[in-house]
């Protein structure tokens, strides 16, 4: 009996935020997070007829898409590898990325009936969309081993970057997914403008073109502010390590991983405050 | 367990709400000043009428949203039982969500399996645990919610109206699972419209009357204080048929009880049932007439409205006032729960002077008739041929 918790609430107020203590319930709650995030996959494909194949058909329909375009126009931004291959790569990436913003946005809003009645820590709704996505990447990346099989590709030890690169995009996925499903509760303009977002980003990062076709053609200032994008160092890293057979550029990744850093705890500082009024305003 | 350790302790808490979403100037105050303490072990009622804030109360204590200002400081585990069948999602079977709800409300995997079997069994949904819950019925969905939270291990209990739902028996059964924890030293708050029932299950109740604590001490106190100011309420609703208090009459209380047992939370069809409805009065009035009125269990149609009118014998009240006593002999009503209604009238205009505006319940649990829709007391008689043509009709002596 001595040992019951002790809980206190008390008015939202960002200098009692203890990012410790929240990261503490939340492993508390890990149950929780691995029920939802199971729910999350299984309740998915639910239904459908095609299932998880569903994971592989945004990514193949959209390299199939791109090579049609590119063969039309006879462009060749691949350099020497197979566009598909190149173009792939590139997708599994970006495709966990738009998909992972569009469902962790929406995370709080699409569950205000478990807000308003069950006090649980929120941010697992967005993790849990962060984890879904990681399997349905996985699932997207057995069509990649396909292709590589196909074209004749092996896979080299550079291939190990690309954990790397997966862990940054996890990283970026957390960061955003807490902040955007946070800021949605009071400002549902964050879902109306993620469309745009996602479209402005990709043409923002080297997935149907490589990173040295940006850094060629952009003009040097131009280019300082394109290595900005976190997303570029993740993508590129990516496609180099698993299909190109190339270390990774440091300075994309060292971008990725700065942005990551800074981002996940002021995401979660700012999701731990709005959450003890989110209930009112949903 | 120690008697004098507090398990809640709310300290000057305050919580606004806006009214305005884009308009940061209007708000209101839900709650105002809510300060007490919940010794361990205690059990606390909180009444009020509708829009109080009893319910924004519970939220706060549960975690679900921050006070404005204050501090509410909770010793244990707490389960909320404030809506149940929170978190079910359609497309699961039945066992999928017990695990699913489960986990929502903090339960382990390995407790939930643990327990799994007697939740099923709480619920009486057997059958059809491998179902997705999208086909049960009502009343299986809510019954398997409820069972879910009342396994939560805890050291403190929040109840919300959790009787008003379900049939007869299952909220009995709800009943004996908070009284079982009760028993077992849970501190338990208890947010109730059925007065009988905080009375009944309370150590001490608190009265929240626009967001404020309008009374506080042992429960029979706090229900006469919410009586007393029920009996003042003027209502602004745009009724005009309706003329109290200035009337002079008011109800304040409309209370079940058995004969046999004096305990009793819910009654059997065919058992004896004594109604009794309190009123205050500040003037005497002749000739007046009470009616109580049976609701089914929507709440909507009114299925019977006896009235001391019926029998012609006109009522003269006196002030401060007292109780009318409705006495039926064997209960009509098929196994359901029932809403309870009462009113006074004026016996030659037939004007509304005053009506009951509380939640009674009436459970009605068991009993003989089962299938249809009343029981009819009654007693039964075989007359074989060869009697009849004997020349014995109906009105003889019964067969011994």
């Amino acid at each position: 009996m001595s040992s019951r918790p002790v809980t206190v609430f008390e008015p939202p107020d960002l200098r009692r935020i203890r990012p410790l203590a929240a990261l503490q319930r939340l492993a508390a709650a890990r149950d929780l997070f691995l029920t939802l995030s199971l729910h999350r996959i299984s309740v998915r494909y639910r239904r459908s007829r095609l299932g998880i194949l569903w994971a592989v058909i945004q990514p193949v329909a959209m390299m199939l898409v791109f090579t049609l375009m590119f063969t039309v126009l006879r462009a060749k931004p691949a350099g020497d590898i197979p566009f598909p291959l190149f173009a792939y790569s590139g997708l599994i990436p970006w495709t966990m990325f738009s998909s992972g913003l569009y469902n962790a946005s929406t995370a709080l809003t699409s569950h205000a009936g478990l807000l308003t009645k069950v006090s649980f820590p929120r941010e697992i709704l967005p993790l849990t969309y962060v984890v879904a996505g990681l399997v349905d990447m996985s699932i997207a990346s057995l069509v990649l081993a396909c292709l590589m099989l196909w074209f004749g590709v092996p896979l080299q030890l550079t291939a190990l970057w690309a954990i790397v690169a997966v862990m940054l995009l996890t990283g970026l996925l957390i960061g955003l997914g807490l902040l955007l499903s946070a800021a949605q509760v009071r400002f549902r303009d964050v879902g109306l403008a993620m469309p745009v977002l996602v479209q402005v980003w990709l043409f923002a990062t080297p997935v149907l073109y490589p990173l040295s076709a940006a850094r060629a053609s952009l003009p040097e200032h131009l280019y300082w502010v394109y290595r900005l994008n976190p997303m570029a160092g993740v993508v590129d890293t990516f496609r180099r390590a698993v299909v190109l057979h190339q270390a990774p550029d440091l300075g994309a990744i060292a971008v990725s991983a700065a942005v990551v850093t800074i981002l996940v705890p002021v995401a979660y500082v700012y999701f731990k405050h709005v959450e003890l009024t989110m209930a009112d305003v949903i | 367990m120690s008697g004098s350790a507090i398990d809640l302790s709310l300290v000057d808490v305050w919580k606004a709400y806006r009214r305005n979403a884009s308009r940061r100037a209007d708000t209101f105050w839900a709650l105002q000043e809510i300060g007490f303490d919940v010794p361990r072990g205690a059990t606390l009622g909180i009444i009020g009428r509708n829009g109080a804030g009893k319910s924004t109360l519970l939220k706060l204590l549960a975690g679900i949203t921050a006070p404005t200002r204050g501090r509410i400081v909770i010793h244990g585990a707490v389960a909320a039982l404030i809506e149940v069948g929170s978190g079910f999602h359609p497309e699961l079977t039945g066992r999928e969500n017990v695990f699913l709800s489960g986990a929502i409300l903090g339960m382990g995997r390995r407790e939930i399996a643990a327990k799994l079997e007697s939740i099923v069994d709480f619920a009486g949904v057997g059958p059809f645990i491998d179902t997705p819950v999208k086909w049960y019925s009502s009343g299986m969905y809510v019954r398997l919610g409820f069972a879910v939270a009342a396994h939560l291990e805890a050291d403190i209990l929040l109840v919300d109206e959790v009787l008003a739902v379900g049939d007869a028996e299952f909220q009995v059964k709800c009943l004996q699972r908070i009284q079982e924890l009760r028993d077992r030293g849970v501190t338990s708050l208890f947010i109730s419209h059925d007065l009988t029932a905080v009375e009944r299950l309370c150590d001490s109740a608190i009265l929240i009357e626009a967001g404020k604590i309008a009374a506080t001490g042992a429960p029979a106190d706090v229900v006469a204080a919410y009586h007393r100011r029920l009996a003042l309420w003027d209502p602004t609703s745009g009724e005009t048929t309706i003329d109290s208090p200035r009337s002079g009459i008011a109800l304040t209380n409309v209370s079940l009880r058995s004969p046999d047992d004096a305990k009793a939370v819910a009654f059997s069809s065919g058992a004896p049932l004594t109604i009794a409805v309190r009123y205050a009065a500040s003037r005497p009035i002749a000739n007046v007439e009470f009616e109580v009125r049976y609701y089914s269990p929507d709440g909507k149609t009114r299925i019977a409205a006896p009235s001391t009118g019926e029998s012609r014998q006109p009522l003269h009240v006196q002030p401060p006032g007292g109780v009318v006593e409705f006495h039926c002999s064997a209960l009509p009503l098929k196994r359901g729960s029932y809403s309870i209604g009462a009113v006074v009238r004026e016996m030659t205009t037939m004007k509304v002077l005053a009506w009951w505006d509380g939640d009674t319940r009436l459970y009605v649990s068991r009993g003989p008739a089962t299938d249809a829709q009343l029981y009819i007391p009654h007693s039964w008689r075989l007359i074989p041929d060869d009697e009849k043509t004997a020349g014995i009709s109906a009105g003889a002596q019964p067969p011994a």
